[in-house]
């Protein structure tokens, strides 16, 4: 937009002469200098303005909840009202006694914590990995080869989520149970009567894996929907074999979307604690599991509003990784 | 091409935030400097230093934190409010009181007694009628959360053992707070089918260890119950334990039956999975396996339903009890409902129909609870008896740093560690 340029460019005095002028003609319907018939004039806040309900909602959705975790967990409890969270909100009255002896109990190896955060990332990665490999695959199919069953696909894809999760993985229960249709399919194979949901490490990364592969497939189909036909053309025609060209044009194009697959999978996922309420024990007790008990229990909340805050800076470490990415992928453009 | 108003737009983003932050709550963050705890020294917390934690041998007068609603206050048109465990009211009771009021009744309820205390001192839940352990009865009324009840209004305590009323429960003498609601003890449920009542008799608390009944035995999900029946069951009788290495004991106990029998924490486990086959062994309050019978498949005889208690004074008895909180906005009415709940013919309905929790009335007496049908004979040792109060173990209000204690352990048992 040249227009705008030039005027911010002007001498302030002469912009403000400059401005009524403008104004005028353009509601007697002058088109104006060729310079000015491009745009219409737009007050400074305008533009800025759209941002406005994002900082809103961030503030009051993330910034301040987030705020009195801290509180929280630098807090205190009353002992004399049930144990209930007394948050310090200035920070100049914080204490930091249970936060420390939270780390402590992390760093002197206590089986409490460190156990379930090991699992965490056991049962995370290893679903990260399946929904990335069985995504992948999906959103491949659908992006080229669906042809007139695309839209079918992603309406399928999607269908899961008008049904409650909560409702799915009651249903997970039945097909798991030992008596279950999983286990009499398994039969013949040596599975008789295995009892699925006694806290196995498998069944907990099938039901991550299960409630999050739509937000992997979905960013990837998109991405590789977008690819252009001509471009995997030119990489056959340059002499590249169909795999060669997958490796060398296809997945590298969908690098961000896979990124941004695996982020929007694996943070959930961090902090997930129903899937193993619901499929597990004690057993497989991830970190979420952890703080939800804390959060129940008498004079939890400060411990629990530590562990939340650990947790942030443990997810923030491949969060970080992923924003640099981002940015680098950006630079290169 | 770069646009110019990129550096304004930065400015509004710091400026926007900046206000948004500082304008609306300005005031909170003023009124947040105060150390909070330090505004109020003594303030709550000696209230409930004047009320020692009770026991049968130091019974304990609660002090009138208010006057009790007048015995004429006119009837309120409701709704009454119930807080309440899950499961634990007769929907034919409720819809009985319902009718001769013409009121609605809105039950809204709790998993452990931890969330429902937890949503009555928040203000989450604003109950006429509230379901509390006599455990919790002194914190409440030492932070005004309950109300005195009007006497003259409850006339049917009359149908109750008098001892909860002459002089009264050892955490209320003179019942000035609480009524009595049922009454359970502590022991083993089992299903006769698969396990002979002798060998369940001989095992006793050991059969929840017994890796014969692998994967199919069931704990309660509650770290006071749990962890003092493994306290019984590593042959101590200090259900009140105020010694680290016997509650050390019980983790590693609860830990063992985890992890090689995997045994499941549950809160159902008792009247809704054991009768479906789900489980052979668990962990039971003897209404839970009273009530166990209204949930059995169709087909399957009640006699497939067993109890194991040991003989007397080696397991834990209690009560629950029906409290009014302070915030009732319907307070004549709960009175009222609870009246209605210590009603003979009601109180034995709310039992016998569907809820199988036992009320402390005069009127039940365990022999012709069996011969009517109404208790199974299979479980004629979850019939409650008044000699049974008299010698059984009390799990009492632990001192807040003890309470810790066992917190610490169960958060253990749950990270699976």
């Amino acid at each position: 937009m040249p227009e705008i340029a030039t005027e911010t460019t002007a001498p302030v005095g002469q912009e403000q002469a400059e401005e009524p002028r403008r104004r005028r003609r353009r509601r007697r319907g002058d088109p104006g200098t060729s310079d000015e018939r491009s745009g219409v004039w737009y007050p400074r806040w305008y533009w800025p303005s759209f941002i406005a309900p994002g900082t809103i909602a961030l503030i009051f959705l993330f910034v301040l909840p987030f705020y009195v975790v801290f509180s929280v967990a630098f807090g205190t409890v009353d002992f004399n009202n049930f144990g209930t969270a007394v948050p310090y909100y200035a920070p100049w009255w914080w204490s930091f006694h249970t936060f420390n002896g939270t780390l402590q109990q992390f760093y002197a190896g206590s089986h409490i914590y460190q156990d379930p955060l090991f699992r965490t990332f056991e049962y995370v990665i290893a679903a990260s990995i399946i929904c990335l490999v069985v995504g992948y695959a999906v959103a491949y199919y659908t992006a080229r080869f669906a042809t007139k069953y695309k839209g079918l696909i992603l309406i399928l894809l999607v269908s899961p989520f008008w049904i409650s999760y909560l409702m799915r993985i009651y249903a997970w229960q039945g097909l798991l149970d030992t008596d279950g249709p999983i286990n009499v399919i398994l039969g013949p194979f040596g599975f008789r009567n295995t009892n699925f949901l006694e806290g196995k490490p498998i069944t907990i990364i099938l039901g991550l894996v299960y409630g999050y592969i739509p937000f992997m497939i979905l960013p990837i189909y998109a991405s590789l929907d977008r690819i252009q036909e001509s471009l995997l053309e030119a990489g056959r025609d340059l002499g590249g074999s169909g795999a060669q060209t997958f490796w060398r044009v296809t997945l590298p194009l969908s690098r961000p979307a896979i990124l941004a697959g695996i982020v929007i999978v694996t943070l959930p996922m961090f902090g997930d604690y129903y899937t193993n309420d619901l499929l597990g024990s004690t057993k497989t007790s991830m970190f979420g599991n952890l703080i939800s008990q804390q959060t129940e229990a008498t004079a939890g909340s400060t411990r629990a509003a530590s562990l939340v805050l650990i947790l942030s800076v443990i997810v923030l470490i491949p969060m970080m990784y992923y924003l640099r990415e981002t940015k680098r992928q950006v630079e290169q453009a | 091409m770069r646009h110019p108003r990129d550096i304004s737009r930065r400015q509004f983003l710091t400026r926007a935030g900046g206000a948004a932050i500082a304008m609306p709550s300005l005031a909170a963050i003023l009124a947040a400097c105060t150390k909070p705890g330090s505004t109020t020294p003594g303030g709550s917390g000696s209230a409930l230093d004047n009320i020692p934690i009770a026991t049968l041998d130091n019974p304990v007068t609660l002090p009138m934190t208010q006057d009790p609603i007048a015995s004429n206050a006119p009837i309120e048109s409701g709704p009454l409010v119930l807080y309440n465990w899950a499961d634990y009211i007769y929907k034919k009771v409720v819809q009985d009181f319902e009718d001769k009021f013409q009121v609605d009744v809105q039950i809204t309820t709790y998993n452990n007694m931890e969330e429902g205390i937890q949503k009555v001192v928040n203000g989450q839940v604003a109950p006429d009628v509230f379901v509390p352990t006599p455990g919790y009865v002194r914190r409440l009324v030492a932070k005004n959360l309950l109300q005195p009840l009007q006497h003259d209004l409850i006339p049917n305590m009359s149908n109750v053992w008098p001892t909860y009323s002459n002089p009264g429960p050892y955490y209320d003498v003179g019942w000035h707070y609480s009524v009595p609601y049922t009454i359970y003890t502590w022991g083993v449920a089992y299903r006769r089918d698969l396990v002979d009542d002798a060998v369940v008799a001989q095992q006793g608390w050991e059969a929840l260890w017994n890796h014969d009944y692998a994967g199919k035995i069931s704990l309660y999900d509650s770290y006071g119950d749990t962890l003092a029946i493994a306290i019984l069951r590593n042959g101590s009788l200090d259900v009140n334990s105020q010694d680290p290495a016997v509650i050390d004991a019980a983790k590693q106990a609860v830990l063992q039956t985890i992890n090689d029998n995997q045994a499941r924490l549950t809160i159902n486990g008792v009247y809704a999975k054991l009768p479906a086959g789900d489980y052979t062994v668990a962990e039971a309050w003897s209404g839970d396996i009273v009530g166990a019978q209204w949930y059995l498949p169709n087909g399957v005889g009640t006699d497939v339903l067993g109890y194991w208690k040991p003989e007397d004074g080696k397991t834990m008895i209690s009560n629950d009890l029906l409290t009014i909180p302070s915030v009732s906005k319907s307070p004549r009415l709960a009175h009222e409902f609870i009246n209605f709940m210590l009603d003979d013919k009601e109180g034995t309905l709310n039992f016998t129909g569907w809820n199988g929790y036992q009320p402390p009335f005069n009127s039940i007496q365990p022999d012709t609870l069996v011969q009517k049908g109404i208790v199974p004979e299979t479980l004629t040792s979850a019939v409650v008896t008044e000699e049974m109060f008299k010698k059984d173990l009390t799990p009492y209000e632990l001192p807040s740093d003890i309470d810790q204690m066992w917190l610490d352990a169960w958060t253990e048992i749950k990270a699976g560690a």
